[in-house]
C-alpha cells in the first residue's frame, strides 16, 4: 500500500462494515499518516498544531495519537489542507447555537470520496436500487441561496440515492404545513414502490406527525426506510422517548419500528453518517473510526463509559478531517460483535454538551 | 412550591405554598437575637468555628477550614469594628455628643439569593445577617443546602454563659430559614422579594437584573454582589526578586481554589518585561500547578467548561504568536501571548499570562467590573500610587498572591454589615 489514494479506494469498494476493528485501524492509520504531511505543508495552522504538540506524523503509532481538532475550530480558522486552486467549493454550515459559520473547503477528490462513502453506507441499509426519496421538509431547504444547515446537509447528502424526490411539507407564513397535493400524488401513483424518507427528528415529530394525525393520513408504500437525525434535546423536553417516536412514525408509514433509523452526522464530516442498526447501535464504516474520550483526561473511555465523540475520517485531502473532536457525548457499546453482523466499533449517542451556565459572581466577562 | 429546609429551628423538608408562615416565624424569633449582646453572638459563632472542623459532614468541604479561621473571635470583632466603628452601637445608644446618641437596629427580615458557584457563600451571607441581628430567609442552591444545614445544626447545640445568663445558639438558628424554589417562578420570586426588609443578592448579570426588577417594600434596602473579574500584575523588580517564585506558587493556589468560579479568581496575570521570558515564567507556573494537592489539582468540572478549555487550547495551538503549556489532562492550562487585554474567563484553572512593557499598561483595562488585583510591587510608595489609581478606576481590592479569596471587609466596595442595619438616633434635651 504505497499510495494512500489507492488504499482509500480499496476501502470504498468494500462493503462498509466488513472490516474488523484491528484491520481497519491498521488501514486507517497508514492512510491518515500519509495524509498528514500534506495537511501540515499546506496549512500553517495545522503546522503550528503539530509543532507545538511536538508530534511528527511518521512517529504516530496509533489512531488515538492523531491530534484531534475541536469541531468549533472550523468557525475560527481556515483549515484548508490542499492548494487553493484545488478547492471547488466551500461548505458553510450555520451553527445552531452560536450563529457563527463553519467553513469546510472541499476539493474534487474529497467530494468524490464523500459521495462514494455515503452511497456505500446507504446501500448497506437500502439495497442496490435507487428509490423514491421523501423529504419531510420544504423544498426551500435545498435552495443553494439559503444558508447551509444541518437540515440542508441531511437532505443533500441522502438525495444521492434518490431516483425522484418529493418534499412532503411546504412553507406557509413561515410555518411548515403538509404539502397535501404532493402527498396525494405520491399515494395515488407510487404506493407500490420502494421509498426512503429523511427528516429532522424534531420537525418530523412536532409538525409532520401531528399534522398527519390531524388529517388522519397513512402513508403506506411497498418498502420504506425512514432516516432521521438531530433534535433529540427538544423532544426530550416534550418527554418523547426514542422508542415511542419510532413506533409512532413506523405506524403512520405502515412499517415496523426497525425501519425507523436515527443517524448521527455533521457537516464537518460529510460523507459519513452513523446509522442505527436494528439493535439501536450506530456503526462506524471502514473508512472512519470513532474514539470516545474522557472529557477530563482525554484518554479513550472504556465501553459504556460516557465521553466526547471523536471522529476520524480518511476521506478528505482538502480540510483537516483526519481527527475531529465533537461537542457530543456518547458511549462505545462494543467492537465487531453486534448481533446485526456489522463489523467494527458500535456506539450510542447520548447528548450534546450543553452550553455552560456559570452561576454567581464569577459569571463575568472582560469588557 | 417552596421547599423549606429549616423552619422555626427544625431541620425539615417541608413544602409551603407561600412565605406567610415562614415570615411569621422569623419575625417572632428574630426578637431574641436582637436582644442578645453582640459579644454573645460573636462568642457563639466563635465556638461554632472551633467545633465545625471536627464535623466530618462539614470539614470535607473546600473552604470549611477557612470558615473556621474566619469565625475566630478576634476576626469577628474586627469585622464588626470595621463595619460599625463601635460595636456597642448594636446593643444600645451611644452618645455622639451631649444631646445626640446613635444606635444600630437590624433591618428586619433579610432575604438572601445565594449563588451556586461558591459552596461556602451561604454561610458568609448568613453570618453577616446574624452579626447585624437580623432574621434571615436564604434561598440556597440545592447543592449547598446540606452543608449549610449541617453548620447550623452545630450552631443549634452551642450554649454560652455571659454575665450570669445562658444564651443558646438555637435561638439564632430559629431566626433563620433556608428555602429552595424555582427562580424562574415569578410569583414565588415576587413573594420572596416582597417579604424582605433587606435583599442581599449574589449572582450573575441575568440573575441580578431579574431580581432587581421584582417589586419590593418601599423601605427595603438592596445589597448587590454582582459579577466581577479579577487579575494580577507583577512589576520587574518583584519578578527579579527572591519572592517571585513564592508569589507564583501562591498565585497557582489562588487560581485553583474554587476552580476559578469565584469573582475573586484571577484569570490573567500580567508580567512586566524582565530578565525572565514569558516562557520561563510559564514553566515556573507549570511546576506549581503540578504541585497542587490532588483536591485542587483534580476538581469536578462541568463538561461544558471542559469543552471550552479544549476549544481555547486548540485556538492557541493553531495560532501564530501564541503559545501554551498543558499537562496530559485538563487539570490546568497556561495560555501565553503578548496582547494587552483581559480574556473571557474559561474557568477550570485556565490562566492567561502576558508580557507588558509597564505595569501602568493595565490601567486602561480597569472598569467597575474588576473586583481584585493581586499587585506585586516591592516599592511600597509605588504600590500605593498604583493602588490609588487602580481603585479610582474601579478596582475594589488590591491584594497579594495567596490572599485573593480572603473574605475581607469591605467586599465589592461595600461594608455589608453596615448596610444591614438602620442607623437610628436619640436626641435629648441638653
Amino acid at each position: 500500500m504505497s499510495n494512500p489514494e489507492h488504499d482509500l479506494n480499496d476501502l470504498l469498494q468494500l462493503p462498509p462494515y466488513s472490516l474488523a476493528d484491528d484491520e481497519r485501524n491498521k488501514n486507517l492509520l497508514q492512510i491518515i499518516k500519509k495524509q498528514l504531511p500534506a495537511a501540515i505543508k499546506n496549512n500553517h495552522y495545522i503546522a503550528n498544531l503539530f509543532s507545538k504538540l511536538r508530534i511528527s506524523p511518521e512517529k504516530i503509532g496509533c489512531l488515538e495519537d492523531v491530534p484531534p481538532l475541536p469541531v468549533q475550530m472550523f468557525k475560527y480558522f481556515d483549515l484548508k489542507t490542499c492548494p487553493e486552486d484545488q478547492v471547488v467549493k466551500v461548505l458553510r454550515s450555520s451553527g445552531t447555537t452560536t450563529g457563527t459559520t463553519s467553513r469546510v473547503p472541499l476539493s474534487k477528490y474529497t467530494t468524490i470520496n464523500q459521495i462514494k462513502a455515503l452511497k456505500s453506507i446507504l446501500k448497506d441499509y437500502l439495497g442496490d436500487k435507487r428509490r423514491i426519496f421523501l423529504v419531510i421538509d420544504h423544498e426551500g431547504i435545498n435552495d443553494p441561496k439559503r444558508e447551509f444547515s444541518a437540515r440542508t446537509a441531511g437532505v443533500r447528502g441522502l438525495s444521492i440515492y434518490a431516483k425522484k424526490t418529493f418534499y412532503l411539507m411546504r412553507e406557509e407564513n413561515g410555518k411548515l404545513v403538509l404539502n397535501l397535493p404532493v402527498i396525494k400524488e405520491l399515494l395515488s401513483q407510487h404506493q407500490d414502490e420502494d421509498v426512503y424518507v429523511f427528516g429532522f427528528t424534531y420537525i418530523i415529530w412536532s409538525t409532520f406527525y401531528k399534522q398527519v394525525q390531524e388529517n388522519n393520513l397513512r402513508l403506506n408504500f411497498k418498502d420504506v426506510k425512514i432516516f432521521h437525525s438531530g433534535g433529540w434535546k427538544k423532544l426530550k423536553g416534550e418527554q418523547v422517548s426514542k422508542d415511542h417516536f419510532s413506533n409512532e412514525i413506523a405506524r403512520i408509514f405502515g412499517t415496523g419500528q426497525e425501519n425507523v433509523l436515527d443517524f448521527y452526522g455533521m457537516a464537518e464530516q460529510t460523507g459519513i453518517i452513523f446509522v442505527d442498526c436494528e439493535y439501536g447501535h450506530k456503526h462506524v464504516p471502514n473508512f472512519a473510526q470513532v474514539i470516545i474520550r474522557d472529557p477530563y483526561t482525554l484518554k479513550p473511555c472504556d465501553h459504556n463509559e460516557v465521553g466526547m465523540i471523536e471522529i476520524l475520517n480518511s476521506l478528505s485531502d482538502s480540510y483537516y478531517s483526519q481527527a475531529i473532536l465533537t461537542e457530543d457525548m456518547g458511549f462505545m457499546v462494543g467492537v465487531d460483535d453486534c448481533p446485526c453482523g456489522r463489523k467494527g466499533r458500535y456506539f450510542r449517542f447520548q447528548s450534546r454538551i450543553e452550553k455552560v451556565e456559570i452561576r454567581g459572581c464569577g459569571d463575568t466577562f472582560r469588557e | 412550591m417552596i421547599r423549606c429546609h429549616l423552619f422555626n429551628g427544625e431541620f425539615t423538608n417541608q413544602e409551603f405554598e407561600d412565605f406567610t408562615p415562614i415570615i411569621e416565624s422569623i419575625t417572632i424569633n428574630r426578637r431574641v437575637v436582637q436582644e442578645m449582646p453582640l459579644a454573645v453572638i460573636i462568642g457563639l459563632l466563635a465556638k461554632l468555628g472551633k467545633k465545625l472542623i471536627h464535623n466530618p459532614e462539614i470539614n470535607r468541604l473546600q473552604g470549611a477550614t477557612y470558615i473556621s479561621v474566619w469565625l475566630r473571635r478576634k476576626n469577628l470583632e474586627q469585622v464588626c469594628k470595621t463595619n460599625y466603628a463601635d460595636c456597642r452601637y448594636l446593643d444600645t445608644f451611644i452618645p455622639v455628643n451631649n444631646n445626640f446618641a446613635m444606635s444600630a437596629q437590624p433591618r428586619g427580615v433579610v432575604c438572601q439569593w445565594i449563588a451556586a458557584n461558591i459552596p461556602t457563600l451561604a454561610f458568609f451571607s448568613l453570618a453577616q445577617a446574624i452579626l447585624s441581628k437580623n432574621g434571615s430567609i436564604a434561598k440556597v442552591p440545592e447543592e449547598s443546602s446540606a452543608f449549610i444545614a449541617a453548620l447550623l445544626k452545630d450552631l443549634s447545640d452551642i450554649t454560652l454563659s455571659h454575665d450570669g445568663t445562658t444564651y443558646f445558639g438555637k435561638d439564632i438558628v430559629k431566626a433563620i430559614s433556608l428555602v429552595s424554589f424555582e427562580g424562574k417562578n415569578h410569583e414565588i420570586s415576587k413573594q420572596f422579594s416582597l417579604a424582605a426588609d433587606c435583599k442581599v443578592i449574589y449572582g450573575g448579570s441575568v440573575a441580578i437584573h431579574s431580581i432587581l426588577a421584582l417589586p419590593q417594600k418601599e423601605h427595603c434596602e438592596t445589597v448587590v454582589f454582582g459579577p466581577k473579574y479579577s487579575f494580577g500584575v507583577f512589576d520587574r523588580g518583584y519578578i527579579e526578586s527572591d519572592q517571585f517564585e513564592k508569589a507564583l506558587e501562591n498565585s497557582a493556589n489562588d487560581i485553583a481554589i474554587f476552580n476559578q468560579m469565584a469573582c475573586s479568581s484571577p484569570h490573567v496575570l500580567f508580567f512586566e518585561k524582565s530578565k525572565y521570558t514569558l516562557e520561563k515564567i510559564g514553566i515556573l507556573m507549570k511546576g506549581y500547578f503540578e504541585q497542587l494537592p490532588p483536591v485542587l489539582r483534580h476538581q469536578n468540572t462541568d463538561p461544558a467548561i471542559l469543552a471550552n478549555v479544549i476549544n481555547e487550547r486548540a485556538k492557541y495551538l493553531l495560532s501564530d504568536n501564541k503559545d501554551i503549556i498543558i499537562p496530559n489532562d485538563l487539570g490546568w492550562t497556561i495560555f501565553m501571548d503578548r496582547s494587552i487585554q483581559l480574556e473571557d474567563p474559561i474557568h477550570g484553572k485556565c490562566i492567561f499570562i502576558k508580557e507588558i512593557e509597564s505595569i501602568n499598561d493595565v490601567f486602561d483595562l480597569i472598569t467597575r467590573k474588576i473586583q481584585a488585583i493581586m499587585v506585586c510591587i516591592h516599592d511600597e510608595d509605588k504600590r500605593r500610587i498604583f493602588a490609588r489609581e487602580a481603585t479610582y478606576r474601579g478596582v475594589d481590592r488590591v491584594v497579594i498572591p495567596g490572599t485573593i479569596h480572603e473574605y475581607d471587609q469591605p467586599w465589592d466596595g461595600i461594608l455589608p454589615l453596615n448596610r444591614l442595619v438602620r442607623w437610628v438616633i436619640l436626641k435629648t434635651e441638653s
